[in-house]
């Protein structure tokens, strides 16, 4: 007792600027969550998601202004090197899209204005913490400040139950994901002595614990616990069904942030504290790469539900970023970054559309209903279309470059068999990336494909009343397998060929409140919401990915800065 | 190694040593009454044995989560009250940041009509 | 003369987007310009371009540092007259489209349209072995597009299957590609580069250049198709509509013979040895199949889809036959191939309106009767197809078994068939689609103006090309050579090497006197 009084107790010593973007976060989630008790409602639907924006842009904003710093905060605890940096502008990015995503959605309505943008802002938190931890205690307290918002924000939906369970699920194996993490930085700081991450290395460098069982079931617990958060497959099967059921703008944050997030602390804990032991664990993950790669793009080509199609691909895309990490060179590091960008901006476009034609619709987030798209609203049908492409790693996109950055990676420290199933991986996804496109561009297919592969007791596709499949039906004369009556077919499809080219390049749509009511006698639910921010979205993120996908260079500066704050790759 | 856990040791001895003699000594001495209540095993709160159907009030739970809450966040000031001297503006400033988190979330839940009884 | 290529390589794709905004009305005529101004831009080239002198016109830029990519567009000998033939064909394509508006969405089509022959065009013009992936694999976009858009029939299936049985390969050569590119600098310990001319000469281990192989030969036989890879072919012929059939079959397959030549001999030439037979076999095969099936169709689209695959086959064995003569044969029957294939894909349109709407030979029959000039025009260039002398083909089927009898007499002797083969399946499209008994509801008639202005072009192309392809051939002899050269370095034999340039030139003198007076 009476040493501990004696002690003289240092003060810690604070870097409040490079603690700014954190600060800024958690004032802002602060404001926000009053700014959502006022009264007035204009002030909880418009001043809330304007003032969390507004934080989220500060908070990134003053991450870039200490590009090139390398920071280190709170004795250590963090550091504010160009990967967390960058990481930081990415998940403000992806939240600033994740508001406009949900300015017009029902679950802020459900939950709350201000508990929503809140808890976003929370997690965003979270994710900064967890991309710049220097110590297991850090990268614990991310991971959770991370993840809880995260359950809460699946459930917010309240009025469906999808949303609920999706919560409750995401909760459930979250948890077990934590504690399995949790258990494995115990190990790990039983077997190495140190919880910051340089003494770890230090400690893993010596070479005395290499191979000891201790550090082993440590390394794996803890990939264990951050593959669950990473949706690397076999810690997936969450993946899907809390994508479905989430309100879409939280599963496209969940899809990019956490799945970045997650990320960065993987390259951060194998690539820098435990790097020493690349032997022990690399072929573990490299199998858990290829595993990942399968199941994702094996389990996406089944699926009808667009969101649950991209969980699957997000899982795919999992394991091609591992390959990053496991090669535990420099380059893959910046291989891991590009993509990891890349991957939010597809993502991004990809859901944006979802939402849009959700709202629209009223067939959710099913494949039909983005049947035509092309003809009837090129400003989304481009979107999505450049965003498949993009995932599938055509070229000219960022999609491409990517790929062949992690193969580049891959083949240079003698991973060669990687690069080729990262190849392998793509191949298969074009089957259900294609399809998505062809449903967009080439509406016959889904309507005679998705009829005929409908389970019975699936969402009830109005067979025979959408006016694409009586398009079809006309075309493909009685091809259609289970097409029903299509009484109005020949009208339908005259009115279409004339729309075809109505509003091509343009972005207009002109006769959009008539073709609208034309839809609405034929059955389908279609309704014209005005959401100029949700195609603002999708028209940009797009965009970025074709302007990158031509001009990369900025990305590959990016990229090579953020390696750079791999010191121990020297 | 085992000299400095020693002290644990002897407390997690001394501990159920005396949780145990009481308990035993209860059973040997005391004068035994059989009374319903008596059979619980709270003799306060709600009936232990809750049936199909029964309907508590969720506000009770709610104010309950709430207490324990911010009666844990109020340990967190225990350590710098010790070392108050020792830190001290650095101590004032972090402790002020800190009841001022604690105040955002009590007006929030104030706000939010957490603390009516419903 | 400096004639920059990216101007020629642009200007497609940008009229393409140009026609996608402007009023529907133009799109065709934006879409022609698109076509024409390359096409007068290549006849520039082609007057201008020095046989004796490397790859020309260059553009070399660095363009991703990071990843050693470099902007690098040339002309050589190489791909001059393939250039020439792309041109060309979407001119034609192009004009066809003017004539016949596509019967919905033209503006989308023209941008489509438009991005494909960038696409092909760079793919021909790259310089950079990661710059060539990338247009590579762009064809394959607009191609999917404008096949599940506006294709017939079970358009959407085939567009599909086409597009992953395609992207398999050419996914599995970005991952060559690569493995090229990084092992190549780190056995030469230099930064990465992409560069063909830096991946040349490498000391790469013939272990792994077969690996590398694989990855680039599989890209290049899918595209073609050859033999066992040919499963997209029919569906996606039969879907295809037909002025993206006339340059894919005819300009787009082309791009893997280039690519054959191009890469994989200059930068693999020890894989290159080792499987010489192995794709001299798939050769043969491919060119008996590609006729035997050809022989046995009745759709007018896959007889000709079979003689293609036949007629690829007979490139392979160019290519693989090593040899100086075998290379340049090689691409010399790729311009040709492509030269006879369009107008006779644009005569089956014909045929198949004026014999109701059926592309059946069976349906067919007759056609001739009322229409003369275009059963003239049909016959030249199913003549020209079976290499009758006096044709191209001819002097490209020539060099190409010259090649091949030097390298493996059994391989040519078979190939030998394949000549024969190929007048039995052409002669007998003629035959049945213009004379025999008429068909049910055929219906004769002479092809009109707009028709002609189309096919007449087209025809006297594969004319003027047969009675003078020396300028095609000096042109593309050096580089041929060069093609080859790694090879020949490695079989060693010096006074091989020594011999082999004399026989060239006089088995090509023969040729050409031999044809030119016939």
């Amino acid at each position: 007792m009476n040493a501990i009084l004696a002690a003289t107790v240092k003060t810690p010593d604070i870097d409040w600027g490079a603690l700014g973007p954190l600060i800024a976060l958690t004032v802002g989630a602060c404001v926000v969550l009053m700014t959502g008790l006022l009264r007035s409602p204009a002030a909880r639907t418009n001043l809330v998601p304007a003032l969390a924006t507004l934080t989220l842009i500060v908070a990134g904003a003053l991450a870039i202004g200490q590009w090139d710093s390398n920071a280190d905060v709170l004795e250590e605890a963090l550091r504010m090197d160009n990967l967390a940096l960058a990481m930081t502008v990415l998940f403000c990015f992806a939240g600033v899209l994740t508001v406009a995503l949900s300015l017009r959605d029902l679950a802020p309505r459900d939950a709350g204005h201000g508990e929503y943008y809140a808890l976003l802002l929370v997690a965003v938190m979270g994710m900064v913490v967890l991309a710049s931890a220097q110590n297991l205690v850090t990268v614990f307290l991310g991971f959770e400040v991370l993840s809880i918002p995260l359950y809460v924000l699946c459930a917010t939906h309240l009025s469906s139950e999808g949303s609920l369970e999706s919560g409750l699920k995401y909760l459930i194996i979250g948890s077990v994901g934590s504690a399995c993490l949790l258990y494995g930085l115990a190990l790990l700081y039983g077997a190495t002595g140190a919880t910051d991450f340089d003494a770890i290395a230090q400690a893993v460098g010596g070479g005395e614990i290499r191979g000891d069982v201790l550090f082993l079931s440590a390394l794996a617990l803890i990939l264990t616990g951050l593959a669950f958060k990473a949706s690397v497959a076999p810690f997936h099967q969450w993946t899907p069904d809390v994508y479905e059921g989430a309100p879409t703008p939280v599963t496209a944050f969940m899809a990019v942030a956490t799945k970045a997030a997650a990320l960065a602390i993987i390259v951060r804990l194998f690539d820098v504290a435990v790097v020493g032991a690349v032997d022990d664990w690399a072929p573990a993950m490299a199998a858990l790469a290829v595993i990942t790669m399968l199941v994702g793009n094996v389990g996406a080509i089944g699926q009808s539900s667009v969101k649950r199609m991209l969980a699957y691909s997000s899982v795919a895309q999992a394991g091609y970023m591992l390959v990053g990490v496991i090669v535990s060179t420099r380059l893959g590091v910046q291989a891991l970054t590009f993509y990891l960008v890349a991957y939010v901006l597809m993502n991004m476009a990809a859901f944006a559309v979802i939402v849009a034609r959700e709202r629209e619709t009223g067939l959710g987030d099913d494949i039909s209903a983005l049947r035509g798209l092309g003809a009837e609203r090129p400003t989304l049908a481009w979107p999505i279309t450049i965003a498949m492409l993009a995932l599938a790693g055509f070229p000219a996109t960022m999609g491409f470059w990517g790929k062949i950055y992690l193969i580049d990676a891959a083949v240079d420290n003698g991973w060669a068999w990687l690069g080729v199933a990262i190849v392998l991986g793509s191949s298969l996804s074009l089957v259900y990336y294609l399809r998505v496109v062809a449903a967009v561009w080439m509406p016959s297919l889904e309507s005679s494909v998705a009829v005929a592969a409908r389970p019975a007791g699936a969402r009830p596709i109005m067979a025979g009343a959408s006016p694409e499949a009586d398009d079809v039906a006309d075309t493909r004369a009685g091809a259609v397998p289970a097409g029903g009556d299509t009484p109005t077919a020949s009208t339908a499809r005259g009115t279409h060929e004339e729309r075809t080219d109505a509003d091509i390049g343009d972005g207009r749509d002109p006769s959009g409140r008539d073709r609208a009511a034309d839809r609405d006698h034929v059955g389908r639910d279609h309704r014209h919401v005005h959401q100029p921010e949700v195609v603002l979205v999708a028209v940009a993120c797009a965009a970025a990915v074709l302007l990158l996908g031509v001009f990369p260079d900025p990305l590959f500066d990016v990229a090579r800065d953020v390696g750079e704050a791999f010191g121990n790759f020297d | 190694m085992i000299r400095s856990y020693l002290p644990a040791l002897v407390f997690v001895v001394l501990g159920s040593g005396v949780g145990i003699a009481f308990a035993v000594l209860n059973g040997l001495l005391g004068r035994k009454r059989a009374v319903a209540a008596k059979s619980d095993p709270y003799e306060c709160g709600l009936p232990s044995d809750v049936q199909n159907g029964f309907r508590f009030g969720i506000s009770f739970y709610l104010i309950a989560m709430l207490f324990i809450l911010f009666d844990i966040e109020v340990l967190f000031l225990y350590p710098v009250a010790i070392q108050l001297e020792a830190f001290g503006v650095f101590a004032l400033v972090e402790t002020i940041i800190f009841v001022v988190l604690l105040m955002v979330a009590f007006v929030y839940v104030w706000r939010r009509g957490a603390l009516e009884w419903k | 003369m400096n004639i920059p290529l990216s101007i020629m390589l642009f200007w497609p794709a940008v009229l393409g987007l140009l026609a996608a905004v402007l009023p529907r009305g133009l799109a065709r005529f934006v879409e022609l310009a698109g076509a024409f101004v390359p096409l007068a831009y290549v006849v520039v080239l082609v007057l201008d371009f020095d046989p004796a002198g490397g790859p020309q016109y260059v553009t070399d830029v660095p363009w991703i540092p990071e990843l050693g990519v470099r902007y690098s567009l040339a002309i050589d000998g190489l791909n001059l007259w393939l250039v020439v033939l792309t041109t060309v064909l979407f001119a034609a394509s192009a004009l066809w489209i003017a004539f016949r508006p596509v019967h919905h969405s033209p503006r989308l089509f023209a941008f489509h349209f438009g991005i494909a022959e960038t696409a092909v065009l760079g793919a021909l013009f790259a310089q950079d072995l990661a710059l060539f992936v990338l247009f590579f694999d762009l064809m394959l976009v607009p191609i999917y597009f404008l096949v599940g858009q506006w294709g017939e029939g079970d358009r959407v299936a085939a567009t599909v299957k086409l597009v992953i049985y395609t992207l398999v390969g050419s996914l599995l050569m970005l991952a060559a590609a690569v493995a090229t590119g990084v092992l190549v600098a780190q056995a030469n310990d230099q930064p990465l580069s992409f560069a063909i001319n830096d991946l040349i000469g490498n000391t790469l281990s013939p272990t792994t250049q077969n690996w590398l192989f694989l990855g680039f030969a599989l890209a290049f036989l899918v595209k073609m198709p050859a033999f066992p890879f040919q499963g997209w072919m029919p569906d996606g012929y039969r879907a295809m509509p037909l002025p993206v059939l006339v340059f894919f079959s005819g300009v787009v397959s082309k791009v893997a013979v280039y690519g054959f030549l191009r890469i994989v001999l200059p930068i693999l030439p020890d894989a290159a040895l080792d499987f010489q037979m192995p794709l001299m076999i798939l050769g043969v095969i491919s060119i008996l199949y590609g006729s035997a099936m050809a022989f046995t169709q009745t759709n007018t689209r896959l007889i000709l889809g079979y003689s293609s695959m036949a007629q690829l086959g007979f490139i392979i064995i160019g290519i693989f036959s090593l040899t100086a003569e075998g290379a340049q044969g090689a691409i010399l029957q790729a311009v040709n191939h492509g030269l006879v294939v369009a107008p006779v894909f644009f005569i089956i349109v014909l045929l198949a309106e004026r014999a109701g709407g059926s592309e059946d030979i069976r349906d067919m029959g007759g056609l001739a009767l009322r229409a003369p000039v275009l059963a003239g025009l049909f016959l030249i260039a199913a003549m020209a197809t079976l290499a009758i002398p006096g044709s191209a083909n001819f002097v490209g089927e020539f060099l190409i078994l010259l090649g091949a009898f030097k390298s493996e007499l059994v391989i040519a002797a078979l190939a030998f068939v394949g000549v024969a083969m190929a007048s039995v399946y052409m002669l007998r499209m003629f035959i049945r689609t213009m004379h025999n008994r008429t068909g049910p509801a055929v219906e004769s008639r002479e092809l009109g103006v707009r028709d002609a202005m189309v096919i007449v072009p087209l025809v006297l192309a594969i004319l003027a090309f047969g009675l003078y392809p020396q300028r095609a051939l000096e042109q593309s002899e050096n580089s041929a050579r060069a093609s080859i050269r790694a090879v020949q370095e490695r079989t060693g034999a010096g006074t091989q090497a020594a011999a082999k340039p004399s026989l060239t030139r006089e088995g090509r003198t023969a040729t050409a006197s031999g044809e030119t007076h016939p």
